[in-house]
């Protein structure tokens, strides 16, 4: 049996049995089986990974589905897809985990919640997995519905208006981009004659011209919508702000990705030619993106809004380094997607826990001194920050110091590069300032609520049970990927000729 | 030139099975009117299962014409089986609707069956006239009574400037077989400006038919006029025969007239959608939503047609295979609204918050139904469908439809999960004061009929959407 193939039927079975099995288990059982499907759906997939050959797909299968009109079952893993699939099925681990201490609203609720999580699971498999361009679509839109589920229902208790506007948003926002890169898959298909995404790789740069730069400008479209590439982030803010904890960390550390694995899968591999040409342009919004995010950053009020909001700047890097198309600006985007999804994933449950225990996550009722009130949480949010700010040696900072490199590299001349040499200099300088930025509104955060004299609080209570389990697996997962990204650099490096094949 | 050419017999027998049943209804009826509905229902399952016999056996011109004929003739046993609902509804007789039900369904055969436009024509009135009267026999209600006269006065205008156009292209080409007309209208002597008369005025009366824009209006009217299976008739059986006679017009007759046509298709297509999804965003009412909606979806059904003379067998089959999808998607929610209607006293949303806790297969089929609709997973039968209709689109080059068609999914998307949203409010957010429980009614036999007609079509959407060959593999 292909172990890629049960990962991805696992959760799928899970949730229909918690949805029909609800009335006879209790919150803290659908949590625990959550926790249980999800963890075994990450040694299945380690275990498969291990277990092949390391030679084009592992555990690639391939089943006419619809025979008419061509479409396969046609799935497969590779250095790309493996760390963000081994990241999604770890961080829905953990998000379930969460669950067990903090069931959501609602009378026997954990088990509906916990069976939209594991279809989120199956469909982010779907994508990281599919070698199919309709069945990759499939998979792109089956987690969006759920998630609507999982903010409008459970998201922020004292905004029900807000919360289901901003579900709302999100899901017209992806929508509307989605439904646009359908017609770019289409237009694929018309110039192609094929969706499977294996054979369009092949084909390389034979596609182009108007036709194929229409293709790719939808394409891009809808997965900047997803990633988000600046302006078109105007999505994330509330849904990630009034998501409940679970749903913001999902958020951000697995939707997100499928945007940026699109960029990787189904624009560069897949349209080589009009990416060239369209890669400036995209270069430039994630440089604005990381400017304007880390400038919007300075001004936020709320904790989990400026974490938000931080996702747009470190989505910037990914996508300033896809743009460079270079070796080293694809392995960054990789790596800090991978990186991005656990150090988002700690802010974020840390930023729950705050909002757990004070009502709000707005940085002025949070108080001062956390250090002395709530010592651990105080310091796994110090850590995160400093993470998520790029500080050598932990998770943050080999993505974006990879992805500066790819440009520097563009900036100095070097063949194929997607940039310019000019753009790719002021490109550089913008990215530069970004980090500079980020640095600073980490600090102001810090230095408001951690120093300074201890302003005690009725809600304060230090980290406990699941809370503290969740932060030691992050912050260790944090430290091996900073101290040895080669872990996934070994990974990820084999598979960038089949991304760049075509681009070269 | 004979005016009457032969018959063709092949070709004429589904149809006529149909309508010859539909007579042995009324007869039957009229002379022993105890039968009621399980009679009048036998009787044209009866009919309808013979007409498929016949079709089976290789009676139809063509694979499409064939197809489409199936499609037709299961959507109208889907709903007979529905209309069972009504069985204890003094004001619809169960003889003369079994009677007006087969004879549209007849008309409608006819219409996709049509080999010249004398044919089209008759079958056009052949389908309108019953369907009109089937939505006027609600005589309690003020409101149908109008809603049928809007449709009678609308489906007149339309008929008579189709024949007006008729009398137009059987002067430039001197006859009115799809074969001739075909022949005659390569004819160079033809003068251009006249064919672009014609072509429009031939196709006001499908496009009427189909409801697209701006022939629309007359479908939420008529729809809240009727009864809830008479509208899910209309939806279906009625734009699926008009669907099929344009197909057929434009693939062949007028076939050389493609650059004249087509931007009008194309027009017509993206207003439809647009302007059909606009109106239904505004509906708290199940029926009338999904009278808006169909609006929508017959533009996606024209969408693929821009396409058509680029002649493939695959751009021939896009329409009829969106059609075959939404056929059971748009069956399955009407025949939850029939339900509703009986056992939770409306068709308004409010009657429906929460339903999915009580009733989980009302839960299933909204979701199933709608989201098909809609085109997402997990009804990824619709994804793939909508995926059918872009494809020719873009091989014909309307980049411009494809990217509003993309809007409009989004557009689609809104209004059909408000009212999934609706169906699975959790517990403590229906205020039990707001259910509105109505004259709600522990529905008898025919209600139970109806039942299954939401459970079948549960598992065809199912069974499509993990193997969507199912419905596929069959079509041509």
């Amino acid at each position: 049996m292909n172990g890629l193939v049960v990962a991805l039927a696992l959760p799928a079975v899970a949730a229909l049995l918690l949805v029909v099995l609800r009335d006879m288990l209790t919150d803290r059982l659908a949590a625990w089986a959550g926790v249980g499907v999800s963890v075994v759906v990450a040694m299945l997939l380690l275990v498969t990974w291990v277990g092949g050959d390391g030679d084009g797909y592992v555990a690639e299968v391939d089943l006419v589905w619809v025979r008419s009109l061509d479409l396969h079952l046609h799935l497969g893993m590779d250095g790309i897809s493996f760390p963000l699939l081994l990241m999604t099925a770890l961080v829905t681990a953990l998000v379930c985990w969460a669950l067990v201490d903090d069931p959501p609203r609602g009378d026997n609720a954990t088990p509906g919640l916990v069976g939209l999580l594991m279809v989120v699971l199956t469909a982010s498999i779907g994508v990281f997995a599919a070698l199919d361009l309709v069945l990759f679509f499939v998979f792109f839109e089956l987690a969006l519905i759920p998630m609507w589920f999982v903010i409008a229902r459970w998201g922020d208790p004292h905004d029900p208006v807000g919360r289901r506007t901003a579900a709302t948003r999100f899901l017209l926002y992806t929508v509307v981009g989605s439904a646009l890169m359908l017609v770019g898959f289409v237009t694929v298909w018309a110039l192609a004659g094929t969706v499977q995404i294996p054979e369009l790789a092949a084909l390389g740069a034979q596609l182009d011209g108007g036709w194929a730069l229409f293709a790719a400008c939808m394409i891009a479209l809808g997965l900047a919508v997803k990633t988000p590439v600046w302006p078109l982030h105007l999505w994330l803010p509330d849904a990630h702000a009034k998501a409940p904890t679970v749903g913001s960390v999902l958020l951000a550390a697995v939707f997100l990705k499928l945007g940026t694995y699109g960029l990787l899968r189904v624009f560069v591999a897949v349209l080589p030619g009009p990416a060239r040409d369209l890669a400036p342009w995209l270069g430039l919004l994630g440089v604005v993106g990381i400017v304007v995010a880390s400038l919007a950053c300075l001004r936020q009020a709320d904790l989990k809004r400026l974490i938000a909001y931080s996702s747009v700047g470190h989505m910037g890097f990914v996508v300033l380094g896809i743009a460079t198309l270079t070796e080293i600006g694809i392995a960054a985007a990789v790596f800090a997607s991978v990186a991005h999804g656990v150090v988002t994933a700690l802010l974020f449950f840390n930023a729950g826990s705050l909002k757990r225990r004070f009502g709000t996550a707005e940085i002025s009722v949070l108080g001062r001194g956390m250090y002395a009130r709530m010592p651990a949480l105080a310091v796994v949010l110090a850590f995160a920050s400093v993470a998520s700010l790029g500080l050598p040696g932990l998770a943050g900072f080999w993505g974006e110091m990879m992805a500066l490199r790819g440009t520097y590299e563009a900036a100095a001349g070097a063949d194929g590069a997607g940039l310019g040499e000019a753009l790719a200099a002021v490109l550089l300088v913008g990215a530069l300032l970004g980090v500079l930025l980020t640095s600073a509104y980490f600090l102001r955060v810090l230095r408001r609520t951690l120093q300074g004299v201890p302003t005690p609080h009725d809600a304060d209570t230090d980290l406990a049970g699941s809370e503290r389990g969740i932060a030691i697996v992050l912050v260790v997962a944090v430290l091996v990927l900073g101290l040895v990204p080669g872990l996934v650099m070994g990974v990820v490096e084999p598979s960038i000729p089949a991304i760049l094949g075509g681009a070269r | 030139m004979t005016v009457v050419d032969a018959i063709d017999w092949t070709s004429a027998g589904v149809p006529l099975l149909v309508a010859v049943g539909a007579i042995v209804v009324l007869v039957v009826d009229a002379f022993w009117p105890a039968g009621g509905w399980r009679r009048s229902g036998t009787l044209a399952i009866a009919s309808l299962a013979a007409a498929a016999a016949w079709l089976a056996n290789g009676g139809s011109s063509g694979a499409i014409v064939a197809g489409f004929s199936w499609v037709i003739l299961l959507s109208a046993l889907a709903v007979v089986l529905l209309a069972q609902v009504l069985e204890d509804d003094a004001q619809m007789p169960a003889g003369e609707s079994g009677f007006l039900l087969l004879s549209a369904t007849a008309g409608a055969l006819t219409l996709a069956a049509a080999d010249d436009f004398v044919t089209l024509v008759v079958a056009l009135e052949l389908l309108s006239l019953p369907s009109i009267a089937l939505v006027a026999m609600r005589r309690d209600r003020a409101a149908a009574v109008s809603s049928a006269w809007t449709f009678f006065i609308a489906s007149a205008t339309a008929t008579a400037i189709t024949l007006m156009g008729l009398s137009l292209l059987y002067g430039v080409t001197g006859t009115l077989t799809y074969e001739g007309v075909l022949v005659g209208l390569q004819d160079d002597r033809v003068p251009e400006r006249t064919t672009a008369v014609v072509v429009v005025l031939v196709l006001v009366g499908l496009v009427f038919k189909v409801g697209a824009v701006p022939f629309h209006l007359w479908i939420p009217d008529a729809y809240r006029g009727a009864s809830v299976p008479v509208a899910a008739f209309l939806s279906v059986v009625s734009k699926g025969g008009a669907l099929a006679a344009l197909l057929v017009v434009l693939a062949y007759p007028f076939l050389p007239l493609q650059p004249r046509w087509d931007i009008f298709i194309a027009v017509v297509a993206a207003l439809s959608m647009t302007i059909g999804n606009l109106g239904a965003l505004a509906q708290r009412d199940v029926v009338g939503m999904l009278a808006w909606s169909s609006i929508a979806q017959g533009g996606f059904v024209l969408a693929p047609l821009v396409a058509v003379s680029l002649g493939s067998d695959d751009i021939l089959s896009a329409p009829l295979r969106y059609l075959a999808v939404y056929a059971i998607a748009n069956l399955t929610v009407f025949a939850v609204a029939a339900v509703g209607l009986r056992t939770l006293g409306g068709t308004s949303y409010a009657h429906y918050a929460g339903v999915a806790r009580r009733q989980p297969l009302f839960g299933v089929a909204l979701v199933m139904g709608l989201l098909a609709l809609a085109g997402f997973p997990p009804a990824v039968i619709g994804l793939v469908a909508k995926y059918v209709v872009l494809q020719p689109v873009m091989l014909g080059g309307y980049a411009w439809l494809a990217v509003v068609m993309a809007f409009n999914v989004a557009l689609g998307l809104v209004y059909y999960l408000r009212l999934v949203v609706v169906a699975f409010a959790p517990a403590d957010r229906v205020d039990e004061g707001a259910v509105v429980t109505g004259a709600a009614v522990r529905g008898g036999r025919g209600t139970t009929i109806a039942y299954s007609v939401v459970a079948i079509g549960v598992v065809l959407l199912l069974a499509t959407s993990v193997y969507p060959t199912l419905v596929f593999g069959p079509l041509p």
